[in-house]
């Protein structure tokens, strides 16, 4: 089953996809044609979002950095995420703006000291993320800082969260992100220094996972960067294909 | 700014009221900003303008604190077995009620709807360069106050451990003030009704042990308090 968040004349609820995301079972149970509605971000409100740097190999000697020993994980805010379809700004100021096409795994029951083997086990759901950077933001104080990573509508997520179930291995799904058609990153998810089970025993042995928290697992090589008016697309495997409009600022 | 929004403003006092019936979690994030401590920036000095920063921070070094990390009502911290020693750093955490976006300092104040009392606990770290989610993001490092109206003047903010005075300071030694951290933190991003800002930390914040009872006192603020206790046995 694929759930998402929409808005349906003037209603935020969660659907259930049908039609091969054509059209929608709202919350009354009746069926919505995609093109009448908004998709939002699908995430509960609270939850706590996590986000990998530098988890994929061909990424990390790309920026010129080692793969790290230990995972950079940094933490974002629910300013940040936008919806399907939906637009994302480049600064004014800010020519380096590039997006970061990203498996989602989304907890879906509560882990502590959760053992590898098991963790898979304890992942309700996966989505596409679409982690924006802008690097002229960047500076080396909890890299990377908040103001590159954490701004108003730049992370589009979904369309829909996938059931698990329906995600036969996480960890051999194709990537693809593409500007105005062109492709710019194409890898695997195969290719994660620290895969989803990993970072579910890392994390869970010292905090809590509670459901609906989300892990944004990385990015694979490919760094372009992006003006208004650009559509850019990102993609997963089996997951969903997540679409994104640039804009400038106003 | 945002218009007044029905919703949200709502959401916020539904937290306030939670926070004060002590239910959790919220639906809200917690921010914090490193380095907002002048006398900290004074003592780094140079070292800043080194590798592996390279430059002085620009804009806050903000963190974020999860809700895993909220604690109310005095509750106990567990500390797992392989920390013995924390750091425990009382600040004031604003509560805002209305987004806050792009906004000018003399805005703040219309946005923030309550403040409480934070002891922002973390395992001891002297490197800013990464973000420290396994330092600062263990269950139950953020023990909240009871929320209250924003003071009107702010008092000095007091630590004891086991009743001994173990640190005092003031938000006079912030880099930038309550209502400059705010204006600039919006600036590129929202803060949203139901966000928690935490003002700042001193650096010189003092390290306590498990066994210790860790209380905060600032005038005008529900008092803070809670035990630093061992993990129980699995």
């Amino acid at each position: 089953m694929k759930r998402a968040r929409i808005t349906h004349q003037g209603r935020a609820q969660w659907a259930e996809v049908v039609e091969d995301g054509a059209a929608l079972i709202g919350a009354d149970g009746g069926r919505l044609a995609a093109s009448d509605v908004q998709w939002l971000a699908p995430i509960e409100p609270g939850a706590t979002v996590f986000a990998l740097g530098l988890n994929y190999a061909d990424h990390s000697a790309e920026l010129g950095f080692k793969p790290p020993e230990t995972p950079l994980i940094f933490l974002k805010g629910p300013n940040t995420f936008v919806g399907h379809g939906g637009s994302s700004q480049r600064p004014a100021d800010a020519n380096q703006m590039h997006p970061e096409c990203e498996l989602v795994a989304i907890v879906g029951k509560t882990a502590r000291r959760v053992r590898r083997a098991d963790a898979l086990g304890y992942i309700g759901g996966y989505t596409v993320a679409n982690d924006y950077a802008i690097r002229e933001y960047l500076e080396n104080y909890y890299r990377p800082n908040l103001r590159v990573k954490n701004r108003d509508a730049t992370t589009p997520l979904g369309p829909w969260v996938v059931d698990a179930a329906e995600v036969a291995d996480p960890q051999a799904l194709a990537l693809r992100t593409t500007v105005n058609g062109a492709t710019v990153q194409a890898g695997s998810t195969a290719d994660m220094v620290f895969n989803v089970a990993w970072l579910v025993e890392y994390l869970s042995g010292f905090m809590t996972l509670n459901p609906g928290d989300m892990i944004l697992t990385g990015t694979p090589q490919g760094v372009r960067f992006v003006a208004p008016g650009d559509e850019v697309v990102c993609e997963i495997e089996s997951v969903g294909r997540l679409v994104n409009h640039i804009a400038g600022q106003p | 700014m945002s218009s007044p929004d029905g919703d949200t403003v709502t959401g916020a006092i539904i937290m306030i009221s939670r926070a004060a019936a002590k239910l959790d979690p919220s639906s809200g994030a917690a921010y914090g900003v490193a380095l907002n401590d002048q006398r900290q920036l004074t003592g780094l000095g140079r070292a800043l303008d080194a590798p592996p920063y390279s430059a002085p921070p620009k804009a806050p070094v903000l963190y974020i604190k999860p809700r895993n990390c909220f604690s109310f009502d005095a509750a106990p911290t567990v500390l797992p077995p392989d920390l013995e020693t924390v750091q425990v750093a009382a600040t004031i955490a604003m509560l805002f009620v209305r987004d806050l976006t792009r906004a000018w300092p003399d805005d703040v104040w219309s946005a923030i709807g309550a403040a409480c009392l934070a002891l922002d606990v973390s395992e001891p770290i002297d490197s800013f360069y990464r973000p420290a989610i396994r330092q600062q993001c263990r269950d139950g490092f953020l023990p909240l106050g009871d929320f209250a109206p924003v003071p009107e003047s702010w008092g000095e903010i007091v630590t004891t451990l086991d009743g001994r005075e173990a640190h005092r300071w003031s938000l006079d030694r912030l880099v930038r003030p309550i209502e400059a951290l705010a204006a600039e933190v919006s600036g590129f991003m929202t803060l949203r009704a139901g966000d928690l800002l935490l003002v700042g930390v001193a650096a010189d914040a003092p390290l306590a042990r498990r066994g210790q009872v860790v209380a905060v006192a600032c005038a005008g603020l529900p008092p803070l308090s809670t035990a630093l206790i061992a993990e129980a046995r699995r």
